[in-house]
């Protein structure tokens, strides 16, 4: 007698199991996520409670704070948590809004000059060259810093007059704004080369050939068509740009000078040339102190900033590109 | 037939494993960045010539992360190049060899001696101008670099220098002692502290308060020199619960002449070895 056949309701688990794998994998890796969030907030929140929003304003020398915030730590007596942070949130902003404007602008055109004018063989070379660049681990940039530029700013650059006016004060070797944000920018503008080169290259075909055909020039076209439509992977790749540039610790604390310190515009030419410590490096350089229990809310404070800061970077990016959907192109 | 085998197989491979590992121990080290080269000279002769069956790792991370790995269990014994401090409670230190901490500048400078008073003034930012430091032969500003606060040479150069005040704001703080060393090298102006195994080409140590910064004026009177210091190997408890290949190591370390040749080979200074036998 032969058995029936009867369908069961719904597929089978064995044509389910990838499926159910990888959205565990994905429940994971988001739970990971907001406990690593939770995490940070809950270490740092002493900090951030016992200065207010003190801890993002001006006063006093935050080496003195750290100093003291660290000892109280140590000798048992009650804990000291005054800190200001604006010296290195100053720095913060100087040096990666700086290099993100340079990035941006020299990125631009060189996409622009890879995705539109460049000739197939230059392309060919270009690209992988690029792509590479975008890869190098910043240690390797930061070497290079300390090596090459930092010690020609310090013994070329700087004159001896500039550096005896602010004598006592900060040293100008070299260790500088100017490094930092060089450095920076030559880290960054690669990443960005490369997802704006993605964007431009999906632009569709028939809009430019379009624009070109009622007789517009070439230069012309690529700028209010080719790149007015990558507009969303522009904006995704400063995002990105904006997101490592904040969280770059390593280079940066090889070449900025690590003096909390905020340079002040006012100084003249000698402004770039003025050492400062953003945020990042500042836990690399106190990563010591991480026993004592202020100094590590303290710390794990200034990680809540970056941290908070990287996903209000990608919050905006999202919301920006939403925006420009409509001009049809992806990021 | 392929399980009878694989079986076959891994029992071989057992048996070829035992002798090589019967007695083995790996003894876990951390800490002291500046006492890294000397450590690792003292691993690698013990092994090779004394016990091959002890191994050793040490993983540099800067002496107060390594008392702290002692204090929590991961580390077995740890490097520090400063004295206790009362966060280092439940832990012995022993004092292992001697270093100095050299004042160093670029040869271009002509300055032969400094004064620890002058160096605290240098690092306080009260003396700014190589001219006010007489026998530089220099008028430029002065460049003074230091370390952060990671690691024992910070702190052994905040107590015996600054009397644990903190360096002026024009004191470059770099992360590793050998970006102060480049530092030296690189630029004309600067000054700069780094220890003992350190010292080579391209910058020029100083006498300190008229005592010269090398090994044989260490180590015939310990301590005369005004930055010398004791390294120190921290361990749990008091001592007592470390594992015997670990204490034997230390005895030899400490006494052995073969141990003082390879302190001083590495840039350091034996302070308890007995001299080798002259031939």
């Amino acid at each position: 007698m032969e058995e029936e056949y009867l369908p069961e309701y719904g597929p089978k688990w064995s044509d389910q199991r990838a499926g159910r794998m990888l959205g565990a994998l994905v429940c994971a890796v988001v739970g990971l996520l907001l406990a690593m969030i939770v995490t940070v907030f809950v270490h740092a929140w002493p900090s951030f409670s016992h200065n207010g929003l003190a801890w993002f304003g001006a006063g006093g020398s935050v080496e003195e704070q750290l100093n003291q915030i660290y000892l109280s730590g140590l000798s048992g007596a009650e804990y000291v948590y005054t800190f200001h942070a604006w010296q290195l949130i100053w720095s913060t902003l100087l040096i990666a809004g700086g290099a993100v404007t340079i990035a941006l602008f020299s990125a631009l055109f060189v996409s622009v000059f890879i995705v539109e004018f460049a000739p197939e063989w230059m392309r060919n070379v270009l690209q992988p060259v690029v792509r590479f660049l975008a890869s190098v681990p910043s240690v390797i940039y930061g070497l290079l810093g300390v090596l090459v530029i930092v010690p020609f700013i310090g013994n070329h650059l700087v004159t001896e007059s500039q550096k005896s006016s602010v004598a006592g004060v900060i040293s100008l070797s070299g260790y500088s704004l100017l490094a930092a944000v060089l450095i920076l920018t030559v880290m960054i503008a690669p990443l960005m080369v490369s997802i704006f080169s993605d964007g431009l290259r999906s632009v569709r075909p028939g809009w430019l050939e379009g624009s070109l055909a009622l007789g517009v020039n070439r230069w012309r076209t690529t700028w209010k068509i080719a790149v007015r439509t990558a507009r969303p992977a522009i904006v995704a790749g400063t995002v990105l740009a904006v997101a490592r540039a904040i969280g770059e610790a390593v280079m940066l604390a090889m070449v900025s000078g690590s003096v909390a310190f905020a340079p002040n515009p006012a100084d003249g030419l000698i402004f770039i040339y003025e050492p400062s410590r953003p945020l990042a490096p500042t836990i690399v350089k106190n990563i010591d102190s991480l026993g004592s229990p202020p100094a590590n809310a303290t710390l794990f404070a200034i990680a809540a900033v970056l941290l908070f800061s990287a996903a209000f970077f990608s919050l905006t990016g999202w919301v920006a590109r939403r925006a420009m959907r409509k001009y049809g192109a992806t990021a | 037939m392929r399980i009878k085998t694989i079986a076959i197989s891994a029992i071989a491979l057992v048996a070829l494993a035992v002798p090589a590992t019967a007695g083995a121990v790996t003894l876990i080290g951390s800490g002291s960045v500046a006492a890294q080269p000397v450590l690792q000279a003292l691993f690698s002769t013990y092994t090779k010539k004394v016990n091959h069956k002890v191994h050793f790792v040490y993983t540099a991370n800067g002496g107060n992360a390594g008392v702290k790995d002692v204090q929590n269990g991961t580390s077995q014994f740890a490097g520090q190049a400063r004295t206790p401090l009362p966060s280092d409670a439940g832990t012995t230190y022993i004092k292992f060899y001697l270093d100095g901490l050299c004042i160093d500048v670029n040869p271009k400078n002509k300055l032969g001696n400094i004064s620890i008073q002058q160096t605290h003034d240098i690092y306080r930012g009260l003396l700014t101008n190589w001219s006010q430091v007489p026998g530089s032969g220099l008028d430029t500003t002065i460049d003074p670099v230091g370390r952060d606060t990671n690691g024992g040479t910070y702190n052994f150069f905040l107590q015996a220098v600054l009397g644990n005040e903190l360096p002026s704001s024009n004191v470059n703080a770099l992360t590793a002692d050998g970006l102060v060393v480049n530092a030296v090298k690189q630029d004309p102006n600067a000054i700069g502290y780094d220890g003992l195994a350190w010292q080579g080409k391209g910058q020029k140590a100083l006498k300190v308060n008229g005592v010269k910064c090398t090994p044989s004026k260490i180590s015939v009177d310990p301590l005369k020199y005004p930055l010398s210091r004791y390294i120190f190997l921290v361990l749990p408890g008091d001592g007592s619960s470390s594992p015997p290949a670990l204490g034997k190591f230390i005895d030899w370390a400490r006494r052995s002449p073969l141990a003082g040749e390879a302190i001083s080979k590495a840039g350091g200074v034996p302070a308890f070895n007995k001299k080798a036998k002259k031939h």
